[in-house]
């Protein structure tokens, strides 16, 4: 695979990501502020610690911030491509000498790589400034869950992006997925206590699979051997999710 | 080296919609191009002229028969047809979220370009499609004009030997419209191969070295203007300007079965289909009925060329 054309498409990603700063806001200080306002505020004034073994809230929650970042961005993402298609764009790309593989490769590592950055910010303040302490020994399986979940949302978003036709279809369509699946999920809060039917969903929503696989990571809360099995389902789910958005894309 | 820059044999290219019904955009279409000419593909809406270029360009995989560009098969080989060929697409195609210059130089990273070398061309390039004032603006803050002048400037950034333009013009002011029409004929000079369509027939008439016109996905017309005027044989535009019009031209006039005719503000405007040696008679016949300022006897044009071959081969698609 040709370096020059994975670079050109970073190239691109960068440029447009950079000059634009409602994507900074999006992709970097968005999570942030809900990591030091919301996750702030809900330890300050609930400060429950019963179902998280003694652990305050802002440490549960750094993980759903590090998923809901991953998550995000992936999202912004597949606007940029929606845009791309409904601008034209996208299909002179098609004409550029790059394989629609190095196009959607190039899209992926380019949102790893923020994704990266922004587990960075969001671990390094959430030390500095909440005193959430990460254990160092999950660092890789942080990253992994970091790349894997970014490049997996990044899929999911894809072959949605690259199928509605319409502007306000595909927007209502990103609303319903942030409603549901970061709700639906252990992102915000643990499960333990809610009731069974809303458990059982849950349990089977990728972002409940993805921020429990990051909570390890970060805190070590969660059974390794119920981590394990999240963490196959999710590989799973990126295989099915890159297969789909291939798919997609070669329809173009 | 090979003569030819692109060849088209027994392309087709069959749209399905449902089940059962299916549309054949391109039906059993061969043709070649020779490097460094300018070639127009023309066509009523709908004949298939954007769908070749779409599989010309591997936008689109044919349903059979086989496209190669430069030797490279697009179905087979279609990143090697991409490494030589710059697209202007029919829908308005730039990033929008970038400035102008940016969309040059990304455009020009795709390509393998970077660094000064292609900073200083972006500039000169910026200069002659006349975006100075905006090289710093992002493009959605532009007109779509604007848009469709970065789209096309693109294609001078690189080098790459053959070009694709589909409707290119569409959205550009006259001025720009001939500068644009003057580097594209240095371009070809320079070995450059240029594939347009263009529904503005006098574009064609003015760039084309080499033109085919199609309809209903099938071949109709080939050849160069003098060529394909042959085929449209008797075909006169008549002008006369006289310096009042006379009362009983109209009578005079109907006696040689015009197929058109308009008469306005001291001009007559004539499409005849005859011999030549009426056609003159019909001149000195009005001139004896007043005084003529201004005589002008044309052959068809690509225009007449254009409505009397698509008409013969079945109208519109």
């Amino acid at each position: 695979m040709s370096t020059g054309a994975l670079e050109a498409v970073l190239f691109r990603e960068a440029k447009i990501r950079a000059t634009n700063w409602t994507f900074i806001f999006w992709d970097l200080l968005y999570p942030l502020g809900y990591l030091l306002v919301f996750g702030l505020g809900m330890n300050a004034s609930l400060g429950f610690t019963s179902e998280l073994n003694g652990l305050d809230y802002n440490a549960f929650f750094l993980a759903g911030v590090l998923g809901m970042a991953s998550f995000g961005i992936a999202s912004n993402t597949s606007w940029s491509f929606f845009l791309d298609r409904d601008n034209g764009i996208f299909y002179e790309m098609l004409t550029y000498p790059l394989s629609r593989s190095q196009y959607l490769v190039g899209k992926v590592l380019f949102n790893v790589g923020v994704a990266l950055v922004q587990a960075l910010l969001t671990v390094g303040l959430s030390g500095l400034l909440l005193g959430v302490q990460v254990r160092p020994s999950g660092l890789p399986l942080l990253v992994a869950a970091t790349v894997i979940g970014t490049s997996a949302w990044f899929f999911f978003y894809a072959i949605f992006a690259l199928r509605i036709r319409r502007n306000d279809t595909f927007n209502a369509v990103t609303s319903v997925f942030y409603f549901v699946f970061l709700f639906a999920s252990s992102m915000f809060y643990p499960l333990e206590p809610l009731p069974s039917t809303f458990r059982f969903v849950a349990s089977l929503n990728p972002i409940t699979w993805h921020v429990d696989v990051l909570r390890y990571a970060t805190i070590g809360v969660g059974d390794p051997r119920t981590i394990g099995i999240e963490a196959g389902g999710f590989v799973l789910f990126t295989l099915i999710a890159f297969w789909l958005a291939v798919q997609a894309l070669e329809r173009e | 080296m090979n003569d030819t820059a692109i060849a088209v044999d027994h392309l087709v290219k069959v749209y399905r919609r449902g089940t059962h019904e299916e549309l054949r955009a391109v039906d059993d279409l061969s043709f070649t191009v020779k490097r460094g000419s300018i070639f127009g593909l023309l066509g009523p809406n709908g004949a298939g002229k954007t769908t070749t270029l779409r599989v010309l360009t591997t936008l689109a995989r044919p349903s059979s028969g086989r496209a190669t560009v430069l030797g490279h098969d697009v179905v087979t080989n279609p990143l090697d047809v991409r490494k030589h060929i710059g697209v202007v697409i029919q829908e308005q195609a730039a990033e929008l979220l970038l400035t102008v210059r940016d969309n040059l130089l990304t455009f020009a990273r795709f390509h393998g370009l970077a660094g000064p070398t292609v900073r200083r061309r972006a500039a000169e390039v910026i200069e002659r499609f006349g975006l100075d004032s905006v090289a710093e603006t992002k493009v959605q803050d532009l007109s779509g004009g604007a848009r469709r002048r970065v789209q096309v400037a693109k294609m001078f950034m690189v080098d790459v030997p053959v070009i694709f333009l589909d409707e290119f013009s569409s959205g550009m002011d006259p001025i720009l419209k001939r500068s644009v029409i003057e580097m594209l004929r240095d371009q070809a000079t320079g070995g450059r191969t240029i594939v347009l369509t263009t529904q503005v027939l006098t574009e064609a008439e003015e760039l084309c070295d080499d033109i085919l016109i199609i309809n209903k996905g099938r071949s109709i017309a080939r050849g160069d203007l003098h060529h394909l005027k042959t085929l449209v044989d008797r075909l006169y535009d008549v002008t006369l300007s006289f310096e009042h019009v006379p009362e009983d031209l109209h009578a005079s006039l109907v006696g040689f079965h015009p197929e058109e005719m308009t008469i306005g503000h001291g001009t007559v405007r004539l499409k005849l289909r005859d011999e030549e040696s009426r056609v003159l008679e019909l001149v000195s016949e009005l001139a004896r009925h007043g005084r003529l300022l201004r005589i002008e006897i044309n052959g068809a044009s690509l225009e007449d060329i254009f409505v009397e071959l698509t008409q013969k081969s079945g109208g519109r698609s």
